[in-house]
Formats: structure tokens, sequence, C-alpha cells
């Protein structure tokens, strides 16, 4: 398989994360994140309801996505992909700040011109959606100019984690 | 607009979600190793708290009160609060499917971020309108996203920090927030709303 590995360490910090690749495909490896350190992984994960609310994005086959990775890898092996900071941050904006912004907008220009609270609620609403519009075509773009594509850095360590190390009889 | 301005300051700095009421310690002290998670995880619950208070708010004004229904109000919000974040999932989702790879691994957490229930519930004490109810989420939720950033800063130098052995870790992290809720204590008497 010949594929074309762009690495570029240039831009400043990177949002580290490990993936595990879990399948190939003509333009490059399907990779499957590594539950993070935030959620399900802590020692009270058992007792906490956190995860258990059905939400997709606990689902770990929800979040794969696809990425170019050197020819020597193989399903099964664990990589350390990175992003900028900026890009997160970006997006973070992108997705929450630019809907937030329109409906906080869209709410106090209707107080201010005298609605009545339902329709102050119902503008509030449409600003909400003006917003996630707003946010679509800006991620799209992101996208497109590949901002929030995350990169392949390098293969992360072999063997086996310590806590899952067998002791030695 | 100085009514809105002191409701902002307040609910913001001088009654921090945090560092005053104590709401939401359980992702203060998880997702704060990083400033990096600790800004998607703030942006992702501002934008929860600010949109399902509002909903909230509707509940409550045409549904709860009208009918007298005050004594499910807590189950009431609670559902509402886990219909947001599935519906913010969704939407997230359809808008950028990148971005979700990206920020939806926050949103799990949301769902039983008593901050969000916590504010919700100071709306209804304090029988604001739409738009000052709004108003007190998005600046409650601002606040948590400034203390959220500003530890996470702190811990990750503690990090690098030589610290005793018997404090290394979550004491002195604790130790770390009680400095800062001390520091955030200056602000109040700046308003009293």
């Amino acid at each position: 398989m010949d594929m074309k590995v762009h690495l570029d360490c240039s831009a400043g910090n990177l949002v580290e994360a490990n993936a595990r690749i879990v399948a190939f495909d003509r333009e490059g490896a399907w990779l499957e994140p590594e539950p993070g350190t935030s959620c399900g992984s802590c020692a009270s994960a058992a007792a906490c309801g956190a995860k258990g609310l059905g939400s997709q994005a606990s689902r770990l086959e929800g979040r794969r996505f696809r990425l170019a990775v050197p020819a020597d890898l193989a399903i099964g092996d664990r990589v350390v992909v990175g992003m900028p900071e900026k890009a997160l941050v970006k997006a973070a904006f992108t997705a929450y700040g630019l809907p937030l912004a329109g409906l906080l907008t869209a709410g106090i220009l209707g107080q201010s011109v005298g609605l009545e609270q339902p329709l102050v609620l119902a503008a509030s609403l449409g600003g909400l959606g003006g917003g996630l519009m707003l946010a679509r075509l800006i991620a799209a773009r992101l996208t497109r100019h590949g901002d929030t594509a995350p990169r392949f850095l390098r293969r992360a360590d072999a063997g086996i984690a310590p806590l899952q190390r067998r002791p030695s009889p | 607009v100085k009514e809105y301005i002191l409701l902002f300051v307040s609910a913001a700095l001088v009654n921090n979600v945090i560092l005053a009421r104590f709401l939401g310690l359980c992702s203060f002290m998880g997702v704060t190793t990083r400033v990096d998670t600790a800004v998607g995880m703030g942006m992702a619950t501002t934008f929860v708290i600010t949109v399902s208070s509002m909903i909230d708010w509707a509940v409550e004004m045409y549904l709860l009160q009208p009918y007298g229904l005050g004594y499910l109000r807590t189950v009431t919000f609670i559902l509402v609060i886990a219909a947001a974040v599935q519906f913010t999932e969704m939407t997230v989702k359809k808008v950028s499917p990148t971005l979700f790879q990206m920020l939806g691994i926050y949103l799990p957490l949301i769902t039983t971020n008593c901050a969000v229930l916590g504010v919700a519930l100071l709306l209804v004490e304090g029988h604001m309108n739409f738009i000052a109810s709004a108003c007190f989420a998005f600046a409650s939720s601002i606040g948590y996203s400034l203390v959220m950033v500003i530890f996470a800063g702190l811990r990750e130098r503690l990090a690098l920090a030589e610290v005793p052995r018997l404090f290394a870790g979550p004491p002195v992290g604790f130790l770390t927030a009680s400095l800062l809720a001390l520091a955030f204590m200056g602000f109040s008497g700046m308003s009293t709303q």
C-alpha cells in the first residue's frame, strides 16, 4: 500500500491523543480513538453514571476517523495523532460559540424592541438556528482547508500498559 | 444595560459556580489536567447550560408553575438536561462530523454535571425574565469555563513543580483550588445580586 504521509510539526503546540488502527481502505487507515482520561477510565468508572445515558459520543465506533499512516502499520497498531491547540479552540468556538452568540443576540434584540416573553423565546430559538447554520458553513470551510484534520505523529509505545501487565511468576 | 452587566459580573465572578457555590467539582478536578481539555469541556458546558436553562425557564413558566407541579421540578429539569445534551450531540454531528469527533468526548460528562442542574434551579429562585435568565445562565457558564481554564493552567505548572510526595496529585490540586477560591472572594462586594 503506497500512501503519502504528511508529517507536519511546525504548527506550534499539538494536542496529542492515542488511537488504534481498526481497518484500511484505499484512502488510508480507519482509526478509533482510545478512551481519554476524562471519562470511563477512572477508578470510579464502574459506579459512575456518566457513560450510561446512551450518549453517541461515548461509543468509540461513532468517532472513527480516516487518516493516512505509514505503510508498515497494521490493524491493531496504536498510533499517536495530533492536532494544533488553536484548531481545537477554533472548533469549539465554531461548534458552540456561534450558535450561542446567535441565541443571545436574537433574544436581546427581541427584548429590546419590546416583544412578549414567548416571542423573545421564539426569537432566541431562531437565533440559535441561524447560529447553527453559520457554524455549519464555517465548519465546512475549516474541514475543506484541513484545519481540523488530525495528523499522524508517531507510533505509540508497543507493548502492554503497566496496569494490564501480568505479574511474573 | 447596567442591570445586565451587573448580572453578568455577579454570576461569573462574585457567585462563581465552582468557587463560590461549589457546583461541578467533579469535572473541575477531573478534566483540568490539560488546558485544551478544559477549553473543550468549558465551551461544551457553556452551550449546554445556556440552552438547557432556556428550556427549563420555559418549562417552569408555562408548565410547572401554572399547573402546580413544582414538586416535579428536579426530575423535569434532569430530563431536560439529558435531552439538551442529546440534542447538542446530534446537532454538532449534523453540523460537522469532524468537529463532533474532536469535541464529542466531553458531552457525556455534562449530563451528570451538577452545575447544569444547579444553574437551572438558581434561575427558578431568581424569578427572572427570559433574557435575564439566559444571561445569568450564560454568565454562570462563562465563570465555570474561566475557572476550569485557570485551574488547568495552574495544574500544568504544578505537574512540573517539585511537590512533597504526600501532596503530589489531587492534594496539591485541592490546596491550589482553595487558594483560587480565596482569590475569587476578592470579587465579593462588587455585586450583591
